[in-house]
């Protein structure tokens, strides 16, 4: 499902921020992506939906080389790919039904049929009440859980989360990740990038571990990090 | 979505951010309108200018003087060849009858013409030619080929005041062209920084927008309907001015203008304000299109 061979990211005047990245993750699976600050989570996720394109190397979503593809054939491709940001990414002044519409709005799909799909997919991530109000007036997991809703109203094939959990405390962080599992359950292919080893042992699923923008080490991360918890 | 409600979708997206944020198309409208008043001011002095030029190319007749001794039946022959040239009306005045019209416009002072002891004037012709040939180019081709005709030894139609007022309004329209040129740019880099600002208050809007997979064009349709918007409106409110100033200035203006019998003061046609209307959402739509390229990085 998303593949990546010889990636390396750097900007001008930067040591690169990924080097020779390889991986694979297949269609249904769940991944945690780790690493400390710095290691170049976001990036990688960046270049998977194109808001960065690879210095070099191939990034491939569903077989397709995505690292070559045309500007004008990016909205295609993000409307394949549900996107979940730390900061959110709401606007405060729509209604929590205009900001999950937007994914909608973007494909063409009616004013009426918006409206029930937002409804249906509030419905999901349990805000079915909150359809008409504005953000600001949410709690930080409820905010979460509208950014959730609006990468999944689409139906995307892939979901990318990064730190998901970044700014909510441990009860709102394990919703949202219950959430997201239940996303993956149902077939969706699930991408988390965050640095907290607690979800990482707790949720046993296939890690990948980024330390100064090379992909150090795979699969056993999650089981080792959970020994940890145990032992400690 | 069908295409009308994609329209009514991008339409009611516009109009939702411009009441959003009303002062900065406030100052794009503003702006628009005061280029187009400039815009419509210049089309009235270029045409009211064009107006006296033809009044007075109206009154113009054509006066070709014959060479002394001429015969009456060859000063006929001309005066057919000349109506047959000219398509218009000749008339053949003999040196008599010049000298009594003379007499007569000099009033009290015409009495002393009755000492001479010869007429000094020449059999003339008048030509009176018709409106399409009043144009100062074909008056003067047409003093030419009757300059050239034998017997023929001076026309006069009043050339020099012609040419003038031709030149003013030749002058006018290309000094109208270049100044509504650089108005034109002058406002839309004025319009599109106005858009800028309110396209900068929605940049986390496109952002999420572009994020989601909407493609430029989508982002972009919206922005474009507020910059026609604004030109409609700008065109209207420049169109309301310059009404207000017509039915103000226009009486007075006809007044003072009387006395010259030049055909009315400033005018208004119809047309200019289609003309102003695409021009006002030209202004708009080229400032919006300049806008918002820059917001579509993400």
């Amino acid at each position: 499902m998303i593949q990546m061979f010889h990636v390396t990211k750097s900007y001008p005047g930067d040591p690169p921020v990924l080097r020779d990245i390889h991986l694979d993750i297949q269609k249904g699976e769940f991944v945690f992506l780790t690493g400390p600050s710095g290691a170049g989570k976001s990036t990688l996720l960046k270049l998977l939906f194109l808001a960065e394109r690879a210095t070099s190397g191939q990034v491939l979503i569903s077989g397709k080389n995505i690292a070559r593809l045309r500007e004008s054939g990016v909205p295609y491709l993000r409307r394949n790919i549900g996107v979940v940001f730390q900061d959110f990414k709401l606007l405060k002044n729509r209604t929590v039904c205009d900001n999950v519409g937007f994914t909608l709005d973007v494909v063409g799909t009616p004013r009426d049929v918006v409206r029930q799909k937002v409804a249906q997919i509030l419905k999901r991530v349990g805000l079915e009440h909150k359809i008409d109000v504005l953000p600001p007036k949410l709690s930080g997991g409820e905010q979460q859980r509208v950014v959730i809703a609006r990468a999944l109203v689409n139906d995307p094939a892939i979901l990318l989360a990064d730190e998901p959990t970044g700014n909510l405390d441990p009860a709102l962080t394990l919703e949202i990740m219950d959430l997201l599992c239940d996303v993956n359950t149902r077939g969706t292919t699930v991408l988390v990038a965050t640095h907290d080893a607690s979800l990482i042992a707790r949720y046993h699923k296939r890690t990948l571990r980024l330390e100064r923008g090379t992909l150090v080490a795979e699969h056993d991360v999650g089981l080792k990090a959970a020994a940890r918890m145990a032992a400690g | 979505m069908s295409a009308p409600a994609k329209a009514a979708y991008f339409g009611r997206t516009a109009l939702l951010s411009m009441a959003r944020a009303p002062f900065i198309h406030v100052v794009a409208v503003a702006t628009i309108a005061i280029a187009l008043t400039a815009y419509g001011l210049a089309r009235m002095a270029t045409a009211q200018v064009d107006k006296w030029a033809a009044a007075i190319a109206g009154e113009v007749e054509m006066t070709v003087y014959l060479a002394d001794g001429t015969a009456p039946e060859e000063a006929e022959k001309l005066v057919k060849a000349l109506t047959q040239q000219t398509q218009g009306q000749a008339k053949l005045v003999s040196p008599a009858e010049a000298l009594g019209r003379l007499s007569e416009s000099m009033g009290t002072f015409g009495q002393a013409l009755e000492g001479l002891s010869k007429n000094p004037l020449p059999w003339s012709i008048e030509l009176n030619v018709p409106p399409p040939s009043r144009e100062p180019a074909t008056l003067k081709t047409l003093a030419e080929q009757a300059r050239a005709l034998p017997m023929v030894t001076g026309v006069d139609y009043g050339e020099a005041a012609l040419e003038r007022l031709t030149a003013l309004s030749k002058g006018l329209k290309w000094g109208s062209v270049l100044v509504f040129g650089l108005v034109f740019i002058i406002t839309v880099v004025i319009v599109s920084a106005a858009l800028q600002l309110a396209i900068h208050s929605r940049r986390e809007e496109i952002e999420i927008q572009k994020l989601v997979g909407a493609s430029d064009r989508f982002v972009r349709a919206p922005f474009l309907i507020e910059g026609l918007i604004q030109g409609a409106l700008g065109a209207g409110l420049a169109l309301a001015g310059l009404m207000a100033l017509l039915a103000w200035l226009g009486p007075q203006a006809n007044e003072w203008l009387r006395f010259l019998d030049v055909g009315g003061g400033p005018a208004w046609r119809p047309e200019w304000a289609l003309e102003m209307l695409g021009l006002g959402a030209g202004l708009g739509f080229i400032g919006s299109l300049l806008a918002v390229r820059r917001f579509l990085r993400v």
